[in-house]
């Protein structure tokens, strides 16, 4: 053993005679049965937050010092001196019904027979939804490789008998390896030994992670990063994508009625090639900008893979699809097809678009982030197509079809009113948020994210939204009225631009206001993820 | 060009990096830092004294893993031992010899910054005398090298002013076991936390501070079938509080009158081992007549501990097969210090709790060879624990190592806070500090600063560019921990072998090679004192030889044994070639005149800088386990500093509503001394209404402007643990005003009344 003269060839096979599993390098460990599987054992009453298993877990995996599998959590119940303080070390659940595996658009993630939920990272395209998908921050982005990573038990140690770095290093002997039995745990085991402070509803994704804790009186927890309040990361990519194909879905399904209508025998003009092209061109710009915020773009195209049960991969696959209905379309307006024809296609690409929208929607419709998961998200994001009306309507001033403004304009007053009413609606929630809400403690952060940090931006979004979506809107029907097209069409196209810039900022503060589910942090280093 | 692209495509992501392979010994370890070879050693931080292997890559450490075959740890490493080795090669490592110039800082030949320092020594000794040159030296060498600079201090530059860190830290542990065994020397072992009934931690945050402990105590389950009762002393409630089932608030700076209440009761209620009492040890009746002063309602009185309470800790304890009581610096660091630590070993004394397996006072050390510098550093005593003051132990060390007797100091010279006060009087002109970083740790900053700035020279042998490295004249840089082979004795006095394991640093050489080099620039002191001396093997050959018959006995230790043992405890001889767990079994004498351990009864004093209407909140210091000391090493590493990147404060929410502060804003801190700004306020309950904490280890927000110059008077270690201080927000500049005691008279009535009430059924119910 090189320059070492230890009286034992290897520690693989020897014991450390702590009585625990914490010490050995080795781990004896029945394999799971059918029906069972591995799981962690925390036991917060052994726990002195002294962050051995952190240190350890980034040594044993080369990880860099900001990409923790495992953290340390810190809280504080009670008044001095009957203080208690309290600590959770966490790396991943490995969850019965793991929200990261059943949002992975590319199938990364596999649940092992023993239960593991590992991540295949070659599959992996960087989308970093499972990010928001987990409700306990478990996986974590790593920007150097481009993909996202987290805890897999140490499997392959785990599989040669050898112990997982965490438990391996814990002096306290508060980290073990369980087998458990799934349908027992379920239905007796994890509401009682599954629950800690402040750790989300177990419901959620049924962890498996069992606690002893100490007996904790009554009276409010503290998260030690309660000061912390950053703000989420903005998306920008994701901000462009979702207004400008919103955008364009709406301005399609405007397209469409027109296209129907005018097939009914309605005296209202035909759409154009240009009409196609134009609510083609927010779509066609805006799906290739969300690859930009992959760390793998290059791969993007494999993000349709699991249509069964992830919402990102019906997105992309009807989007997708959409947006090449819609220039398979405009091939059929440059070559002169049959109306009939026309409106035979387009009825599946508004669906496609449609569908796409809602499936947009529901990939933030996750437990995991509240201030997300509200009916409103969806309503918010269909409703942004008012802007696809503008877009349209403008196209139909520049021709000179006042008439057709004013009937498109109507439909957009009522959706620019609506994304107001979202707003109003928001401030209502958050003004009359309780305290014995579930998710107080995210909301109110939320609510302090809108209010404090984004307060000034929370207001240009509402005026904006007032001035260009309804005002100007308003005074475009009054010179479409009035028979004044180039008025109409300057305020429609003034309209257009910042209607787009005022749900570009909403979409922003959507982005930015969000405060996940998660485990308690630390003084300095809070969450510890980005 | 094209990586970059095919890195913003993604289309590489690094899977070789981020492998693992199979290591023979340890199993996976990740690829990209597979270990060549693996080398034993021993951790370089704390005196806990963990074995662990140093994993090699191309003359690099690489890897630290626990020993699972070592006693102290198991296979168990805290987070700056697992991360030990990304200090190693730190940027802020010093390249070797250096020295000032008008521009900073130039890397010279060893023998130039030899001859530059030993030319100054000379010179000032010729003008100033030999003591004008002090040293300041550390926790942190190698026995070898303890021994080694020692021996040249004294006996070379002959200059009895050398004295070390320790006295920051383990002073009063020595003094108090001197008090009460006749010498320093920790009686219990690390075991007895996994054998005691019952364990109090008195002052010693454990969680933070010595987390591999914890495994010991986790284990006490396994050995006795069932869970010890914990008792945590604390003015503060520490992360350890929380594993107490008895958490004992007291008031700050009130731990000599606990201990001493709790052997008033434990008298009182006839709970003591008498037998014990009377046959193994001395002055009993004596202490017993100074404790009458300790009534409970008294000690109540003064500790803020309720009566009841008092008389449960005391039944506890003394109805306990074996207790132990362990303690670090809330203890140490105290104007009090020596006397609390002998107070210990009362009640330790009283109820029968020495040399048997969970029997025992034990005091935890800070530093990795604290114990070291304290048998073999030649500071408080001549090697071996010998008294400089008799005439047997000059002559017999002088015998031993072949000096002339007269060389040998008669006295012990200034002490750590002397040496400064002598600086500052013009008395001492050259200063040698060793791996040490003064600028942080020690007390009242303003005046040290000022002290220094007098010295004409001052050398800084240090691994690190540490804050005092920065004011030096000479640096001597030096090799660090995986760098050099030696001893480093333990808090249990285990001795443990770390073993050089990649090459030096640069320039930089090991403090053992330094001191030789350095000492043949002393016109024959080289031949005297290390005439064929090598390697740090020599010194350990001599130091056994001297250590041969004493206490702290080396003699039958080899470097090949202590590995294969996972290191021994001391004394190790004939009689006890594998060394021995516990001192003062039954038959073991004490270095007493009488053999036997000493009663010895000391009266608790009020603060002498107490709370004013100017200065109205308690400032207490301590440590984070994320960082060790004065982060010279620990700065150096991104994961610890990330959890632990700077200095905070602890307040009571009460106080915080009074300053008009949350958590995360920041605040001033101002003591008669000074002032510290930008301190970022952790509002919590950990610290009561009146008292604050912030952890010492931070050059950005240096706490230590504001302790003060107060010392106990036997170990000349600093009270660092109280200090009168005012807070400033940035809505409340004028800080927290004093409350009068209005109502204080009849609630104290109340309480009293109410506590006698108490005290009346409790006595029934025994």
């Amino acid at each position: 053993m090189g320059e070492a003269k230890s009286a034992i060839d290897s520690f693989l096979e020897h014991k450390a005679q702590t009585g625990m599993q914490c010490g050995n390098y080795s781990i004896d460990i029945p394999e799971p049965k059918p029906g069972e599987q591995y799981r962690f054992h925390f036991d917060m009453t052994a726990c002195v937050g002294c962050h051995c298993c952190e240190v350890a877990c980034n040594e044993q995996n080369n990880n860099p010092a900001d990409i923790k599998w495992r953290r340390v959590g810190e809280m504080e119940t009670g008044s001095f001196p009957d203080t208690l303080q309290l600590f959770n070390s966490m790396s991943c659940n490995h969850c019965i019904d793991p929200a990261c595996l059943n949002g992975c658009p590319t199938n990364s993630y596999i649940k092992l027979d023993n239960g593991i939920v590992f991540h295949v990272d070659e599959d992996c395209i960087g989308c970093q939804y499972c990010t928001w998908n987990c409700p306990y921050e478990v996986p974590v982005f790593h920007k150097d490789r481009g993909i996202v990573t987290k805890c897999h038990m140490c499997v392959d140690k785990l599989e040669a008998k050898q112990t997982p770095a965490c438990v391996q290093a814990c002096p306290a002997g508060a980290i073990s390896i369980e087998v458990v039995d799934k349908d027992e745990w379920i239905a007796n085991g994890i509401k009682k030994e599954g629950v800690a402070p402040h750790l989300p509803d177990v419901e959620i994704t049924k962890p498996t992670t069992r606690y002893t804790l100490p007996k904790i009186g009554e009276g409010e927890i503290r998260p030690a990063d309660e000061h912390i309040l950053k703000p989420a990361h903005p998306e920008f990519p994701l901000v462009f994508m979702t207004v400008l194909t919103q955008m364009s879905v709406g301005g399609f399904t405007a397209l469409f009625f027109g296209e129907l209508l005018h097939l009914l025998g309605l005296d209202l003009p035909a759409p154009n090639l240009w009409m196609v092209l134009a609510v083609l061109a927010p779509a066609a710009v805006g799906l290739p900008l969300s690859a930009l915020h992959l760390g793998r773009p290059a791969l993007a195209m494999t993000a349709i893979k699991n249509l069964k049960t992830s919402w990102l991969s019906r997105e992309a696959a009807a989007l997708g699809a959409y947006a090449g209905g819609v220039a398979v379309l405009a091939l059929l307006y440059l070559f002169g097809a049959p109306p009939w024809l026309k409106l035979l296609t387009e009825i599946p690409i508004v669906l496609l678009g449609i569908y796409g929208i809602y499936a947009q929607s529901m990939i933030y419709r996750v437990p995991a982030r509240p201030a997300w998961n509200r009916r409103s998200t969806t309503l918010r994001f269909m409703g942004a197509g008012y802007l696809g009306f503008l877009l349209v309507a403008f196209v139909l001033s520049l021709g000179s079809e006042a008439r057709s403004v004013l009937a498109l304009l109507a439909p957009t007053l009522m959706l620019g009113l609506y994304q107001m009413h979202l707003i109003y609606e928001e401030m209502v929630f958050y003004r009359y948020l309780e305290k014995e809400h579930p998710l107080y403690y995210q909301l109110s952060r939320t609510k302090r994210l809108l209010e404090e940090r984004f307060g000034k931006l929370k207001k240009v979004r509402l005026y904006t939204l007032g001035v260009f979506a309804i005002g100007m809107p308003m005074l475009a029907i009054i010179f479409a009225a009035a028979n004044m097209g180039a008025a109409a069409a300057f305020f429609l196209f003034a309209a257009l631009a910042g209607a787009t810039a005022s749900e570009l900022v909403g979409r922003y503060l959507f982005y930015r206001t969000v405060v996940p589910l998660g485990l308690a942090g630390n003084f300095f280093a809070g969450n510890q993820r980005h | 060009m094209i990586e970059k692209i095919k890195e913003f495509l993604g289309l590489d992501i690094k899977e070789d990096k981020y492998a693992l392979v199979d290591d023979p010994f340890f199993g996976k370890v990740a690829k990209e830092r597979a270990p060549e070879k693996w080398v034993r050693s021993t951790c370089g931080y704390c005196g806990v004294g963990c074995g662990l292997y140093i994993g090699v890559k191309e003359g690099d450490p690489v890897y630290v893993k626990g020993d699972p075959d070592h006693p102290v740890n198991r296979g168990t490493l805290c987070p700056k031992g697992l991360s030990e080795h990304e200090m190693v090669r730190a940027p802020t490592r010093l390249p070797g010899a250096m020295i000032r110039r008008d521009d900073g800082f130039e890397q010279v030949e060893w023998d130039e910054a030899f001859r530059k320092v030993s030319e100054s020594f000379k010179r000032i000794q010729r003008e100033h005398g030999k003591r004008s040159v002090a040293v300041i030296s550390t926790g942190q060498l190698l026995t070898e090298e303890f021994y080694t600079l020692g021996k040249f201090v004294q006996l070379g530059l002959e200059t009895n002013n050398y004295d070390g860190n320790t006295t920051l830290c383990m002073a009063s542990a020595v003094m108090g076991y001197k008090q009460s065994f006749g010498s320093d020397g920790p009686p219990g072992c690390y075991e007895d936390f996994s054998h005691a009934e019952v364990i109090m931690l008195i002052g010693a945050n454990i969680a933070d501070n010595h987390p591999i402990l914890k495994l010991h105590i986790a284990r006490n389950r396994q050995v006795r079938g069932k869970k010890p009762t914990i008792i945590v002393v604390d003015p503060r409630h520490s992360k350890t509080a929380n594993m107490a089932d008895i958490y004992l608030p007291i008031k700050p700076r009130t731990d000599l009158a606990l201990i001493n209440g709790l052997c008033y009761i434990i008298w009182e209620q006839g709970w003591m081992d008498e037998k014990f009492i009377n046959e193994r040890t001395s002055g009993y009746r004596e202490f017993i007549k100074g404790i009458q002063k300790y009534p409970p309602q008294e000690v109540a009185h003064i500790t803020g501990i309720d009566v009841k309470t008092l008389y449960e800790v005391a039944r506890l304890y003394a109805g306990a097969d074996a207790a132990m009581s362990a303690w670090t610096m809330g203890v140490n660091q105290s104007a009090m210090g020596t006397d609390t630590v002998s107070a210990i070993v009362n009640l330790a004394l009283m109820t029968g709790n020495l040399g048997k397996p969970g029997g025992a006072p034990m005091s935890i050390t800070g530093q990795c060879n604290a114990m070291g510098t304290r048998e073999s550093g030649f500071t408080s005593s001549i090697p071996g624990y010998r008294n400089f003051a008799s005439e047997e132990d000059r002559s017999e060390y002088a015998q031993i190592v072949g000096v002339p007797q007269e060389l040998v100091p008669t006295a012990r010279g200034y002490a750590y806070p002397q040496i400064i006060e002598a600086i500052e009087r013009g008395e001492i002109k050259a200063l040698w500090v060793v791996a040490t970083n003064p600028l942080v740790s020690f007390p009242d900053q303003p005046r040290l600063r000022r002290a220094l700035e007098k010295l004409d020279l001052l050398v800084v042998q240090d691994s690190f560019m540490s804050d005092t490295a920065k004011e030096a004249d000479v640096l001597f840089g030096a090799a660090t921990w995986s760098e050099k082979t030696g001893t480093y004795t333990n808090s249990e006095r285990r001795c443990n072998l770390a073993k050089k394991s990649v090459p030096n640093y640069k320039d930089s050489k090991s403090d053992f090679e330094i001191v030789v080099e350095f000492s043949k620039y002393f016109d024959g002191k080289y031949e005297l004192l290390f005439n064929g001396w090598s390697g740090p093997e020599d010194a350990f050959e001599e130091w056994k030889r001297v250590s041969k018959g004493r206490l702290c006995d080396y003699s039958g230790m080899t470097y090949e044994k202590i590995e294969k043992l996972g290191g021994i405890q001391w004394p190790c001889n004939d009689e006890h070639p594998e060394g021995t767990p516990r001192l003062y079994y039954e038959g073991m004498k004490t270095p007493n005149e009488d053999g036997k351990p000493k009663f010895v009864f000391s009266d608790w004093q009020p603060m002498q800088e107490d709370i004013c209407a100017s200065f109205p909140l308690i400032l207490n210091t301590g440590r984070t386990v994320e960082q060790f000391h004065t982060r010279t090493k620990t700065g150096t590493i991104k994961i610890l500093e990330d959890l632990a990147p700077e200095a905070w404060v602890e307040l009571s929410p009460k106080d915080a509503e009074k300053l008009k502060v949350r958590s995360g804003d920041r605040i001033a801190l101002s003591s008669p001394r000074g002032r510290v700004d930008e301190v970022m306020v952790k509002v919590t309950e950990a610290v009561r209404e009146g008292s604050v904490f912030v952890p010492f280890h931070f050059n950005t927000q240096l706490v230590n402007t504001l302790t003060q110059s107060l010392f106990d008077p036997k170990s000349f270690e600093p009270n660092y643990k109280q200090t009168a201080i005012q807070l400033h927000s940035e809505e409340v500049p004028e800080g927290v005003v004093l409350e009068e005691e209005k109502i204080s008279g009849a609630l104290g009535y109340a309480k009293e009344s109410e506590e006698r009430r108490s005290v009346e059924s409790l006595k029934r119910s025994i």
